[in-house]
């Protein structure tokens, strides 16, 4: 179960510390760039320890982790820049949804079944974006009012 | 809407479609029988990240700040371990259906309080029930 907890640590500190390195002002690209080459250098650290060198693989492992692996790095590129502009919360709320185009992927491509629970579930993810949406909506009317009334008072 | 909405938007939309495009192609390779070089896949899939972040950078300043470094090499660390504690605790027999609602969905709630508490990040009644639901989705759709 320790490990369980330490996965969570791991993957809360991960929210935390990009909120904080956008309130310390770093640049998206360049906490992009470390995030990538510091997991690089430690999972190759790691496989190195444990085989003693590079293991084989199919060209085709390589040729689909590439384009799928850039993917990511374009997602996290995309939500470092968007935390400018929005809540740590809702913003990894909305990136997390994300969990959704995999099982929708599944389904399309390799015909995987769509039972009650994955129904449910994607249900909830289109009902949780649409709220995410509308608070976004109520906020920015908020904040119109306010400039609003702060406008009148001058 | 807001010009700052709508970047937020555009962004959120480019890193949802490409966050979830990121995990797909571990079900490319275990429906092509490549499942078993999981690790290794892993490794390329970091060197893809790698070489677009590293375009992504030169397009800019070529400078890292101490910031930048410190928390940009914490995030690096924390996104393999949390890879890395999840794979050990499935391999030491706790089941999927435990480990994954304990991650995606316990993390979902520390970073909304984290960003309540700590940034004082104001979430209006909308947005706490859209947290609500979401963890709630993830939860049903990881057991």
């Amino acid at each position: 179960m320790l490990d369980t907890v330490l996965a969570l640590l791991s993957f809360s500190a991960l929210g935390v510390l990009a909120k904080m390195a956008d309130v310390k002002r770093a640049r998206p690209s360049a906490i992009n760039l470390l995030l990538y080459s510091s997991s690089l250098g430690l999972i190759l650290l790691i496989t190195f320890a444990q085989h003693g060198g590079m293991p084989a693989s199919p060209l085709f492992v390589k040729a689909v982790a590439l384009p799928f692996g850039a993917c990511s790095a374009i997602a996290i590129l995309a939500l470092q820049s968007a935390l400018r502009f929005g809540n740590i919360s809702t913003t990894w709320l909305a990136i997390n949804l994300s969990a959704a185009i995999p099982t929708v992927g599944s389904i399309i491509f390799y015909h995987e079944q769509l039972g009650t629970r994955k129904t449910c579930s994607l249900l909830l993810i289109v009902v949780a974006l649409l709220l995410l949406w509308k608070d976004r909506k109520m906020s920015d009317m908020a904040s119109e009012n306010t400039n609003l009334s702060e406008s009148r008072t001058q | 809407m807001t010009s700052d909405t709508s970047r937020w938007l555009r962004l959120m939309l480019i890193a949802f479609v490409t966050n979830g495009l990121g995990p797909f192609g571990l079900k490319v390779l275990a429906a092509n029988h490549f499942g078993e070089y999981e690790p290794e896949y892993l490794i390329f899939w970091y060197i893809g990240g790698l070489v677009f972040a590293a375009a992504a950078f030169a397009f800019g300043k070529r400078y890292l700040s101490r910031s930048e470094l410190l928390f940009g090499s914490a995030m690096g660390f924390c996104s393999l371990g949390g890879q890395f504690f999840t794979g050990e605790a499935l391999t030491a027999g706790i089941p999927g259906y435990v480990a994954f609602p304990i991650t995606t969905g316990g993390s979902l709630f520390l970073v909304a309080l984290a960003g309540i508490l700590l940034f004082k990040e104001r979430v209006g009644p909308y947005g706490l029930a859209g947290l609500a639901v979401g963890i709630l989705a993830l939860v049903i759709l990881s057991i």
